[in-house]
């Protein structure tokens, strides 16, 4: 729609056959639209962080604040009058529902303590892509005992951490048998405010500076040249200059920056050796600084940026980007990242939390992952378990209390995208958003009609000789 | 299992191989499902609860010791009525003691008066329990007859013996009149010495009661008058043997071996009340199903061999008590009371518990798979749960340290409580069950403090005793054995937290009783993963000891006891010798080891069974010595008897075949059939039944040498010990150079070989050939040369080749071992250096394990030297894991009984002066750390709690560390390598020992007076302001943040990987981590990355947001 809509600005004035602009010809400004924008992700800002406590919190709170809202699902799927029972009320046989966190027992899970076993040193646990097998048990736990699960619920496609609500009995040998289940579903939605023309937001993750793409370094280039207007003709131009923002969904740096030896090499060996992301780093300060003297840009920080392991990821700090941030228009932001554009909600990560589910469940589709952590109403249900989180005490910011309009991820193998609908007409667009240094592949979301399109820079290859053209395609 | 001597003696031949059950990744259950295990187990019992049929639940008389009638579950099967008349009883006995009791109508033995019964228990093949009075046997001992000394002589010296013992008691409250039973003239030999066959005259005299042996010994020693012969002192044989072990000699009995009752010969005791009790014909008196009188020349004994190899469906129950104790104090049973009791009963050879119960005091929310039984009172749940062990009626009882913790406690609680009926544990209804404390003394265990506490019938079985008898492991708590031997973690819960748990709600006094019933269930996993109860068992068959002098006793008892059997069918009788110290001899030889790195394969030539084969092979026995000059006296030319390597001379088996060479070559034949069978067999039970006999077989065939060498023994023979190592010597020299002279170039083989080493019962020769299979088809051809020069049955084996082989010193080696295959190693080995040895922090033998993997097995020395100087850096920049640096040593005495100052002792008696509940108590392991201190400080005082340094910031005395415990080990297998002088500059010197971290400590001395001021994060430059770096670090800030988040980013991922590891470990999300199990590799670990944690953030934030 954006190529569109440049195909027939181009007919309007000039083509790209036209002669090239002389000095005395005006020169075709386009002025950047400027949306209404507001961040509002203070809910991941921390501040003073402390380590003195323990993960028990965040999931006790967790279930504190959802059980509420579970109860009233429950009692919408399965009748008013259903019994709502707490696990040490259970009587044998009574059909009843209860509420809990469920826990994924699974045996092939990367355990610290085996690894760090001196006895065990000699085998390390072969690397894996998912950590399911046929013997994982799901367990609910409720505030304050245990029960083992089995009938009808899929094991594969649940993981630690979630809250559910489970319809069904207990059977005589201490199991729970399941015929039922719901989630808490999509939170409430504010209406969005209609706006008249296309504006678009334009989303990339994984850059992946410092790694070893070199074709995605020109590809990384030519985004930067469409962005700013410096490609392409008028009508590309004048395209360019709806894109109101750019958001970046981490991994700005590649994995190969994270220098995994440093931590364990010994001290005398390092001591003179500089971070590997120094350079990367650098590297982005300078293409940062290209974007955000002509565009506004969000930067979310992702599982290789350096910044803080845990979730919620912090912004950057501005001393790594002494040139970029002197613009206003560099917007730092943290992961989670959530912020209104023109009145859109936009709520997603750099991808962690997806990739994290995909390892420790069935689901293979980032897509079904999201849509399923806007069932289960919760941005990371595997954090603390499995994903790193932060030891947060009386809250979980995780909590989805307000429904996006668009829910994205970073860091995808490939670009995906839906729409869904909740029950009380809430409507989500859903982006996977593709890892840029491999698919050279970045999304542009109308603002307007809420649709979502891929953009690929392609580069010179042997493959597309007809397409050698830099071209944005789709 | 390992071996131990309880004397000390050099090192045996054949030495045994410390038998370890563990599992290489297997991780089958993960501890977080212990709860769900539980679960489960309740589905495998309603399968079972079928085919069991309605439990008894008449017929057991139910005395005043029940009071209810509780799960049926709980008690044997129904036993049907026996009638001695037609019905042969057979049973397992497990448990032997006697008694003195009045005499039954009908029984051998004396009539009158107070006799000794020996008293068997055990159960039968349908799991009822059997108690068996048997009658008739009396204590003796020997004497040598005096000269002139005829059968007419016999009333008299009855008659004076008796009267001068009636005299030498103080009291005699038993009013006892016949002291001496009997005195007979029997044809015995000593069997001390040879000389000629001459069987003399002996005194057989039986005493009434085992008690009056010693005053008539010591009477008859100091000299003794009587009838016309003069004061004379008379020497005693075998007055110093148990009566359980003279009884068990005598009727053929060994421990736990199958007893027949055949019909006819036995009678029945019934079920009366205290109106009809009859002196002559006496009810019940046990708890046992079955209760009989027999002749003890009516029972047959069953050697264990063919089905008499069976185990009877014992039940082996195991607890756990908690106590609520008070903050700060360890619980002390007259003020803290029982909350909580946790049993598990198991049939033996079944591999679940079919009976899980849990006594709570106050109510305790339903734990599925398990009975809950709560109390209101105190003294309610002691006394039901009393009355529940006498009803499962418990045939093993075990637990962990149970013995001088659990029984005690529940034993002074209950008098303390005044629940009368409590203290009645036994078998026997009547006898209550009484705390005595016992000095264990032996070389290789210190001084043990225990209690001891009576239980007729039932076997303790102490899990903790059985591992510290027979496992060396680096602590001893029950996390720390699980997690050796199951790879299973459990929840520790800290003492205080206990009383909060019992004070909460009946859902975290659930949680307690999930902890309890674990500390209950993990001793049975152990038993059966280790086989204790089997191999015990077994041992006890082999020795003819019973069951529970295996665990209360030493090593000595076992040998008497197969001495006295074989001593009895050669009429020959053991004298009583008086303890002496006598002078130490020569140990075994070593040949000088030619230190080295070898990277060429090194044949290992072994003798099997060394000593064993040595003394069969000379006939060195007691029975054989030949006194000096009296092989004249006897007329014996010097073809009857030989002269071993120390001068001591043996007849030769053609003049008389020994004892002890008999007794080694039943044990050593007997250990061929069971292997044999082992081979052949396919369950998996009899399986095991059989190994743990072959390794009883074994140990007790090594265990006869170090019996003539113990200096304070029952019978030491310094000729027979010093004479089987000085052969020993001789032979490995002899060996040494007949390898050496044939393999050589000059007769043809590819080069001449040279023994770089042999120790004891094995040499080591490098054959000069490149390749494992050509060493192993020499090794195995020289082992059989060599061995046609020696008398058989010694027969030196090849056994294995080490390739590439590092040999550090006299019994300090390491190796790849090649034996079963020549391309594939089958392990690595060490010998003698620290990757074993417990006195050491963990930190040394990891290194020195690592280094010694990549010298042998990626064969890469600089890669080991590399890796060395990593971890000395990190030492020194404090990244090593402070349960690296723990040292621990067991708290033996009290400090004053120390001669000089140690670490741990004075630790253990400052952690009492900060808090009494949680510091270390006599026999327990303290663990600590070196600290940093002033100049001067003694090295003892430098010992701290783990825990108080990591929480105080305290720096650790990484010098110590370096010099005292690093240097030594890592200098010695890298001098072969690198050289003597290198070694050190390499390793200790250099670059790596440059950079170090210095903590500032939060307690002590000067801190309090001293200001923080903070550093430029890039130079170290002392900022006015509390930002991050420097005006001249400006430009490098960006670098700098970088190098510190990444810092940060690190501790981040490790801390929640820590935290949640626990929070499965523990089985519950939303509940706190209480654990406190200083024996988790976990447990240093997620404290100090918690604290580097809040430190880095720190740093980090003086950058700004």
């Amino acid at each position: 729609m954006f190529s569109e809509l440049s195909h027939s600005s181009r007919q309007g004035s000039c083509s790209l056959l036209c002669r090239p602009g002389s000095e005395d010809q005006d020169p075709s400004v386009f002025d950047r639209v400027q949306p209404a924008y507001s961040p509002c992700a203070e809910r991941f800002r921390l501040g003073e962080r402390s380590f003195n406590r323990q993960y028990a919190h965040i999931y006790a709170t967790r279930l504190m604040q959802m059980s509420p809202l579970l109860t009233e699902r429950a009692q919408q799927k399965w009748g008013a009058d259903v019994p709502i029972k707490k696990l040490c009320d259970l009587q044998m046989g009574e059909q009843c529902c209860i509420v809990g966190t469920l826990f994924k027992h699974m045996d092939l899970q990367p355990s610290i303590l085996k690894e760090i076993s001196e006895e065990h040193n000699l085998l390390p646990q072969p690397p894996r892509t998912k950590y399911i097998s046929q013997s994982d048990e799901l367990i609910l736990e409720d505030e304050l005992q245990r029960i083992k699960l089995e009938g009808n619920i899929d094991v594969d496609k649940f993981v630690t951490g979630s809250v559910i609500a489970i319809y069904g009995a207990e059977k005589n040998d201490g199991k729970f048998t399941v015929e039922d289940f719901c989630t808490a579903d999509l939170p409430p939605q504010a209406p969005r405010t209609p706006i008249s023309s296309d504006r678009f937001v334009l989303l990339v993750s994984g850059l992946g500076l410092g790694g070893s793409h070199a074709d995605s370094m020109l590809a990384l280039q030519l985004l930067v040249d469409m962005v700013t207007g410096q490609l392409g003709d008028q009508g590309e131009q004048s395209g360019a200059a709806t894109i109101s923002r750019v958001l970046l969904a981490g991994n700005l740096l590649s994995q190969t920056t994270q220098d995994k030896d440093a931590s364990t090499k010994a001290k005398y060996l390092t001591k003179k050796t500089q971070a590997g992301t120094v350079d990367a780093v650098r590297l982005l300060d300078e293409l940062l600084m290209q974007l955000v003297a002509s565009v506004p840009v969000d930067v979310m920080p992702g599982q290789y940026d350096p910044t803080n392991y845990t979730l919620p990821q912090q912004p950057l700090h501005r001393c790594m980007l002494p040139l970029s941030s002197s613009y206003p228009t560099l917007q730092l932001a943290s992961n989670p990242h959530q912020a209104s554009i023109d009145g859109v909600r936009f709520l997603g990560t750099s991808g962690q939390n997806v990739l994290d589910i995909q390892r420790y469940s069935g689901m293979d589709s980032h897509l079904d992952i999201l849509e399923n952590t806007l069932r289960l109403r919760h941005l990371a249900p595997t954090a603390p378990d499995t994903l790193g989180c932060y030891p947060f005490y009386l809250k979980d910011p995780f909590i989805l209390e307000e429904c996006p309009h668009v829910y994205f991820s970073g860091n995808a193998p490939s670009y995906q995208s839906k729409h869904i609908t909740g029950a009380d007409g809430q409507d989500v667009l859903l982006v996977a958003i593709p890892e840029f240094s491999s698919t050279q592949t970045a999304c542009l979301v109308n603002l307007r009609t809420l649709e979502c399109e891929p953009i690929r820079f392609s580069s010179f290859s042997a493959g597309d000789d007809e397409e050698s053209e830099m071209n944005i395609s789709h | 299992m390992e071996f131990k001597r309880r004397n000390g003696g050099p090192p045996m031949g054949g030495a045994s191989q410390a038998k370890r059950g563990k599992t290489a990744g297997d991780w089958e259950d993960s501890p977080s499902i212990f709860e769900e295990e539980l679960a489960q187990f309740e589905e495998a019992d309603m399968e079972a609860e079928d085919r069991e049929g309605q439990a008894g639940h008449d017929v057991i008389p139910v005395g005043d010791l029940f009071s209810a009638d509780l799960n049926p579950r709980w008690r044997r099967p129904q036993a049907t009525p026996l009638n001695p008349d037609s019905d042969t009883l057979i049973f397992q006995q497990i448990d032997l003691d006697y008694y003195l009791g009045s005499a039954v109508a009908g029984m051998p033995g004396q009539t009158h008066g107070n006799v000794p019964i020996i008293r068997m228990f055990g159960v039968t093949d349908s799991g009822n329990s059997v108690c068996c009075h048997v009658h008739g046997f009396a204590p003796y001992f020997y004497v040598p007859a005096p000269n002139g000394f005829t059968s007419g002589h016999l009333s008299e010296f009855k008659r004076e013996l008796n009267s001068a013992v009636l005299k030498d008691m103080r009291s005699n409250k038993d009013n006892i009149s016949v002291t001496v039973l009997a005195v007979d003239i029997t044809r015995k030999e000593s069997m001390y010495g040879y000389h000629g066959k001459q069987i003399a005259d002996f005194l057989r005299i039986t005493m009434a009661m085992p008690r009056l042996i010693a005053p008539a010994k010591r009477l008859l020693e100091l000299g003794f008058k009587f009838g016309t012969f003069s004061t004379q002192q008379y020497s005693s044989y075998e007055a110093n043997i148990d009566f359980e072990i003279r009884f068990m000699v005598d009727s053929g009995v060994v421990g736990c071996c199958w007893i027949e009752l055949p019909k006819g010969k036995y009678r029945v005791r019934e079920e009366r009340s205290t109106e009809e009790t009859d002196h002559c014909y006496p009810g019940k008196v046990s708890l046992c199903q079955y209760e009989l009188d027999v002749g003890w020349t009516q029972l047959i004994s069953h050697p264990a061999e063919g089905e008499y190899q069976r185990i009877a469906p014992l039940r082996v129950l195991s607890f756990d008590i908690e106590c609520a104790g008070r903050k700060g104090i360890f619980p002390e049973a007259d003020k803290d009371p029982v909350i909580q009791i946790a049993s598990m009963v198991q049939r033996q050879g079944e591999k679940e518990p079919f009976i899980r119960t849990i006594f709570t005091l106050q109510s305790c929310a339903s734990i599925v798979g398990s009975q809950v039984l709560c109390f209101t009172k105190e003294s309610q749940l002691l006394q039901s749960w009393a009355e529940f062990l006498r009803t499962v009626d418990a045939d093993i009882v075990t637990g962990y340290n149970i013995q001088n913790f659990d029984l005690p406690y529940l034993l002074n609680r209950a008098a303390t409580l005044k629940v009368k009926l409590f203290p009645y544990l036994g078998r026997v209804r009547g006898i209550v069950s009484v705390l005595r404390e016992s000095n264990f003394q032996s070389k290789q265990m210190g001084r043990r403090e225990n209690k001891i506490l009576n239980m007729e019938g039932r076997v303790q079985f102490d899990l903790l005793q059985v591992l510290l008898r027979d496992y060396k492991l680096r602590s001893y708590t029950l996390n720390a054995v699980s997690f050796h031997f199951l790879q299973e973690q459990k929840e520790d819960v800290q003492h205080s937290i206990i009383t909060d748990l019992q004070n909460g709600n009946e859902q975290t006094r659930r949680r307690l009783a999930v902890y309890c019933l674990k500390d209950a269930y993990l001793p049975l996993r152990l038993l059966q993963k280790l086989m204790c109860i089997i191999n015990y068992m077994e041992m006890a068959r082999v020795t003819g000891v019973p069951l529970t002098y295996l665990l209360s006793r030493g090593q000595q008892i076992k040998v008497v006891s197969q001495l006295l059997r074989q001593a009895m069918k050669q009429g020959l009788v053991m004298p009583v010798v008086k303890p002496a110290a006598g002078e130490d001899y020569t140990g075994a030889t070593v040949i000088e080891p030619e230190k080295g790195y070898y990277s060429i394969p090194i044949a290992t030539l072994d003798f099997s069974s060394l000593y064993p084969s040595i003394m069969m092979a000379h006939n060195l026995c007691y029975t054989t010595l030949l006194q000096k000059g009296s092989a004249e006296k006897l007329g014996l030319g010097p073809e009857d008897f030989i002269k071993t390597p120390t001068g001591d001379q043996f007849v030769k088996s053609s003049v008389r075949k020994g004892l002890l060479p008999d007794i080694l070559e039943d044990l050593l034949s007997a250990r061929k059939r069971a292997k044999a069978e082992l081979k052949k067999e396919t369950d998996p039970f009899k399986k095991q039944v059989l190994d743990g006999r072959q390794l009883a077989l074994k140990i007790s065939a090594n265990s006869v040498y170090g019996f003539t060498g113990a200096q304070v023994g029952k019978l030491p023979c310094l000729e027979i010990s010093q004479s089987v190592t000085g052969f020993g010597r001789q032979m490995i020299e002899q060996t040494k150079q007949l390898v050496e002279t044939k393999y050589t170039i000059s007769n043809g083989y590819q080069a001449d070989a040279k023994v770089i080493y042999g120790d004891t019962d094995s040499v080591m020769v490098k054959l000069g050939v490149d390749t494992v299979s050509k060493a192993m088809e020499v090794g195995r051809e020289a082992a059989e040369y060599v061995s046609a020069h020696f008398t058989p049955p010694i027969k030196l084996e090849f056994e294995k080749v080490y390739y590439p082989y590092l040999l550090i010193n006299k019994k300090r080696y390491a190796g790849l071992y090649f034996s079963s295959s020549a391309d594939t190693h089958d392990k690595m080995d060490c010998k003698g250096i620290e990757t074993v040895r417990r006195d050491n922090c963990t930190l040394v033998a990891n290194l020195i394990n690592t280094c010694l993997q990549t010298i042998l097995i990626d064969r890469d020395p600089q890669g080991a030297v590399a890796h060395a100087k990593e971890v000395i850096s990190d030492l020194l920049c404090n990244r090593i894991d402070i349960s690296q640096l723990v040292i621990t040593k067991e708290l033996t005495r009290t400090a004053q009984e120390y001669a000089g100052k140690q670490a741990h002792v004075e630790l253990a008696e400052r952690m009492k002066k900060r808090d009494a509940g949680s510091a270390p108590q006599l026999g327990d392991r303290v663990p600590y750390v070196i600290i940093k201190a002033a100049k001067g400080v003694a090295a003892y005082m430098k010992s701290e709690d783990p825990i108080y340094v990591l929480e105080n910031n305290i720096p650790i005395d990484t010098q110590y560390y370096l010099e005292q415990q690093l240097s030594k080990p890592l200098l010695r297998i890298f001098e072969p390598i690198l050289g003597e002088s290198k070694a050190e500059s390499v390793l200790l010197k250099g670059d790596h020992t440059r950079c170090k971290t210095v903590l500032t400590s939060r307690v002590g001395g000067l801190m309090a007076f001293a200001t923080k001021k903070s550093t430029c994060i890039g130079c170290r430059a002392v900022l006015k302001n509390e930002a991050a770096v420097c005006d001249f670090c400006k430009k490098k800030e960006s670098e700098l943040y970088q190098k510190e988040i990444f810092h940060l980013s690190t501790l981040e991922e490790r801390f929640s990987r820590l935290w949640t590891q626990c929070q499965r470990c523990q089985g519950s999300l939303h509940e706190d981590v209480l654990c406190t199990s200083r024996d988790c590799p976990i447990f240093y670990m997620r404290k100090k990355v918690q604290k580097d944690l809040d430190d880095q953030e720190k740093l980090v934030s003086r950058f700004g947001w």
